[in-house]
């Protein structure tokens, strides 16, 4: 088969469904990460208007622009827009795009959990932008602190917006996040072992590893304050035994780690787009991974420094100001390493360097003055006022924005084929850059002068008209240069104006597939010696494509890729993916109605829509495996490995470990919110603590030595090639037995509505309960699996998945019990 | 999956070490104990034992990463995983420090 041939023959394989339709079906990574992209630009384009209507009123003294109650909304949803549906998003869609490619391999490791993740971003986007449309979108900032955002002082539906929708877009991170932590460990070239992988592989390994832990105390705290407006449940209210400064310590557990997961991804479009553009390598490989691996985790131990004012004891304020100074190093770090690589390269001044240049500048400046606030008796002065506003908007314009539009016309050839026709790109720099330091050095300025944040308006006798009106005009400047940029990639698209194949003369492997890439993007997987293939061998496209390395025989007709080790990059197991399918959207459309019906207090519809779920789900299960014996795979090159059907570790074994390390945060958090209000909360005790009962002790122990010696059993049988269905029945027993131990504990549990103690007992159980009944569900499916020949001694990957969540959910129950009798044991 | 673990595991254990310090703080502050031991109160010196566990247990950690037993292969993940083993342990110094010397419930 020659390369035409091949070509021809893997587009047939791998293309989406034609025409407009086939967006509703796409599961390839291509379309999906563009489709991110393009949605993720939509809503900064909003944000920005919103950013523009914000400066209209503030241009002038006693604006009548904007009341109040429109202005709140205003500013509210810049921040969210900026913050959760374009950032995120958009980092999201940039490593969809970009890494299959640059690791070498033909998609994600779920292609339909990417497609299900914009979906979900679609539709809980969507809902957001209908708020207002509507003048009735979230109006209490974008960190919704109680007791503002509860039900006294916010009794309309717009707080609800944003708990509901927010939460809705996280599924998204949180589907995103799972898929590219095990697309970069085990989708990659052979050969590729984990100190070859790109560099931006890593940071975005890191940010997904954070993603998994930072946003669940988010999640838990939108749940928390939903239930409280929705139920009456009182985690905030303090006269109930609430406390709202639970919501800050869960928010800015999120928040916090937040701001790095939106940089460290910008600093891998640095890493990745300096040293091409210096024509050498990265300077400090080693110490660069190092560096963000450290930033990552320094970064969940600065939360409190965004309450400093809330009266915590010095010790605790000089913990959180020692890690804040910290986490400056690992920066530097970084800062060094790009200016050493610039240093020993031979640095050419190209467009995406300009953008470089304008991000050391902006980000510098903004790092400095983050660790004058990180400094608490000068956090105290300015906290609240325009000088925070400006500190975040250098860290966030200039730590991603400017990377950002550097990696935008870094990539742009690679997803149109195009070369840039108008040299706009260099005037929207020089507008971008002079708007954006204009804007916010005055905001600065007027900020150390005393104007606070989120202000509608202010009076002429307070000296602050002429920095106002001078940051509006550079805010104006700064949306000028970014509608230019706007233009020119409408532009790049439209002019056929064929680019040279890597233009940059890049050694990194997205630059070895066509431009734009196909949807199969290799037609045989490179075997990887270094960290810049490319240079190494400048003829390895061609071999590629003449289909010289592996799984390059598409004979079979079948999506194939390969998973390989997670340390040398071996070849490990053979993976065939699924095909296109309208499934991810129908399953987010159904989630979308769960979400609804507790937006519009449709109750009764929940409990359909989850069951609408579960459905969609097993039928999403049910696509997979094999029913028969398919022994060891050739995948060229004379290697053999088994399919992914026939292994101990499958692909969901690792997307479930995952999805349970983002599960296990999210329960952490809830236990560690009942510690807070245990000990701090200042109206405790409640009237009375819960004693522990010997029968749901004894049902519960009972129920987990039975799901645990159940569901080995069945393991062990399937794999000495005996029927597993006696191990899943008494598994399934075991599960049922943990439900009626939780359901009893609950019946013995105080009202949820009349103090925090029995709304956090409830949250508790009902949290084990959610967990018997996904773990029931799976021992269901496994029966029916059973019985429909799936199973063999060979093919066991499919008991694979449910030790994990039956041992998860022993374990949480074990905890659950513990931690809500542990108040009534030690009174 | 070990070498990621080598890399992660003195970083991680920073964040667990000073946040079980800070919640140690935030309850000896809820509990009056009252009495004092050589001239320190016993908070202090509760939160003092807490820092030297702390210390130590990434001293270990860090010789763990420079052993031929324990360590990664020599290559990328040993340098790497050496390098985040440093950084748990300053990070423990530079950020727990002020159960030394700051004012305890104040």
């Amino acid at each position: 088969m020659n390369a035409l041939a091949r070509h021809r023959r893997l587009t047939a394989i791998w293309s989406s469904n034609p025409g407009w339709k086939g967006w509703f079906s796409t599961v390839n990574h291509n379309d999906l990460g563009l489709m991110f992209l393009v949605t993720a630009f939509f809503y900064f384009l909003i944000g920005g208007v919103l950013a523009m209507l914000i400066r209209a009123q503030l241009a002038t003294p006693r604006s009548a622009f904007a009341g109040p109650e429109i202005y709140g909304q205003l500013f509210t949803m810049h921040g969210v827009i900026m913050m959760f549906l374009f950032a995120i998003p958009a980092i999201e869609g940039l490593a969809i795009y970009l890494l299959p490619k640059m690791l070498g391999t033909r998609d994600m490791a779920y292609p339909r959990l990417t497609a299900y993740g914009y979906w979900c971003y679609f539709f809980g986007g969507a809902m957001l932008l209908v708020s207002l449309l509507f003048g009735i979108a979230p109006d209490s900032g974008w960190f919704m602190y109680p007791p503002l955002t509860g039900r006294i002082y916010s009794p309309g539906i717009n707080t609800d917006f944003w708990l509901i929708g927010i939460t809705f877009v996280e599924i998204s991170a949180i589907c995103a996040a799972v898929e590219l932590t095990v697309s970069i460990l085990r989708y990659r070239a052979p050969g590729m072992s984990l100190g070859r992988m790109p560099i931006f592989a890593w940071y975005i390994l890191v940010v997904a590893l954070m993603i998994l832990t930072g946003f669940p105390p988010l999640i838990l705290g939108s749940i928390l304050l939903e239930l409280e407006r929705a139920f009456g449940m009182p985690f905030f209210q303090v006269e109930l035994g609430g406390d709202s400064l639970l919501w800050q310590h869960l928010f800015w557990l999120f928040g916090h780690p937040e701001v790095y997961i939106i940089f460290l991804p910008a600093a891998g479009v640095i890493s990745t787009i300096l040293p091409v553009m210096s024509s050498t390598t990265l300077l400090g490989y080693r110490w660069v991974v190092a560096a963000t691996v450290a930033l990552a985790i320094l970064s969940f131990g600065l939360w409190v420094h965004h309450m400093f004012t809330t009266g915590i004891p010095h010790m605790g304020l000089a913990f959180f100001s020692a890690a804040s100074t910290l986490v400056a190093v690992p920066t530097a770090v970084q800062v060094f390493a790009w200016i050493g690589t610039m240093w020993k390269g031979t640095p050419r001044l190209l467009l995406p360097m300009l953008y470089i240049l304008g991000f050391f500048v902006t980000f510098v400046i903004g790092g400095l003055t983050g660790v004058m606030v990180a400094v608490v008796p000068f956090d105290w002065q300015v906290h609240d006022t325009a000088f925070v506003t400006a500190h975040l908007h250098y860290v966030l314009f200039g730590g991603f924005v400017f990377p950002l539009l550097a990696g935008l016309y870094y990539w742009l050839p690679l997803a149109t084929g195009r070369k840039r026709y108008f040299r706009l790109g260099q005037v929207a720099f020089a507008l971008i850059f002079v708007g954006f330091h204009v804007t916010f050095l005055a905001m600065h300025w007027v900020g150390l002068m005393g104007q606070r944040r989120r202000i509608s308006t202010y009076g002429p006798e307070d000296g602050w008209t002429a920095i106002n009106l001078i940051s509006s005009i550079g805010g104006f400047v700064l949306a000028f240069g970014l509608v230019i940029v706007l233009l020119e990639v409408v532009l790049n698209v439209i002019v056929r104006h064929r680019s040279l194949r890597n233009p940059w003369r890049s050694g990194t492997l997205e630059w070895a597939t066509t431009m734009p890439a196909p949807a199969y993007n290799f037609a045989s997987l490179p075997q990887v010696n270094s960290r810049e293939p490319l240079w190494d061998d400048p003829n390895l496209p061609t071999r590629i494509a003449r289909g010289e390395f592996y799984l390059g025989d598409p004979a079979n007709g079948q999506r194939e890729t390969l998973i390989v080790d997670i340390a040398t990059g071996t070849p490990q197991q053979h993976v065939v993916y699924p095909n296109n399918t309208r499934l991810p959207i129908c399953m987010a459309a159904v989630t979308g109605i769960f979400f609804l019906s507790i937006l519009l207090k449709v109750f009764w519809l929940a409990p359909f829509a989850m069951v609408g779920v579960a459905t969609l789900a097993m039928r999403w299960a049910w696509t997979l495996g094999s029913k028969k014996d398919l022994g060891d795979q050739p995948i060229g090159r004379g290697v053999l490995v088994p399919n992914i059907a026939e292994v101990d570790r499958p692909p969901g074994w690792w997307g479930s470990a995952f999805l349970l390390v983002a599960n296990a945060t999210l329960f952490g958090s809830l236990l560690f919110g009942y510690a807070f209000l245990w000990t701090i909360a200042p109206g405790w005790p409640p009237p009375f603590f819960v004693t522990p009962s010997a029968l749901v002790l004894i049902t519960a122990i009972i129920g987990m030595a039975a799901a645990v010696a159940g569901i080995g059993h069945a393991v062990s049988s399937n794999r000495r090639g005996a029927k597993p269905v006696a191990g899943l029945l008494i598994a399934l027993a075991g599960i049922a037995a943990l439900g009626v131990s939780l359901l009893a504990f609950l019946t013995m549990a105080p009202s949820p509505t009349s103090h925090a103690y029995g709304a956090t007992l409830w949250v508790l159980g009902s949290y084990g309960l959610v967990h018997v009944l996904v773990a029931a569900l799976m021992l269901v499916f496994l029966l029916l699996r059973q019985q429909a020949g799936y199973m063999s001694s060979q093919r066991r990957a499919e008991l694979a998945v449910a030790p994990l969540w039956i041992g998860y959910l022993c374990v949480t129950t074990a905890l659950i019990l513990f931690c809500a009798y542990l108040p009534g044991m030690v009174a | 999956m070990r070498d990621l673990l080598r890399i992660l595991v003195s970083p991680f254990v920073w964040l667990a070490a000073f946040s079980a310090v800070y919640g140690l703080h935030g309850i000896l502050c809820e509990i009056d104990l009252g009495a004092t031991f050589a001239g320190a109160s016993w908070r202090r010196l509760s939160l003092a034992i807490a820092f030297s566990l702390a210390i130590l247990v990434q001293v270990v950690l860090l010789m763990m990463l420079h052993s031929d037993r324990f360590g990664a292969a020599p290559g990328f993940s040993r340098a790497v995983s050496r390098a985040s083993g440093w950084v748990g342990l300053v990070a423990v110094l530079w950020t727990l420090f002020p159960v030394l010397t700051t004012t305890t419930c104040g």
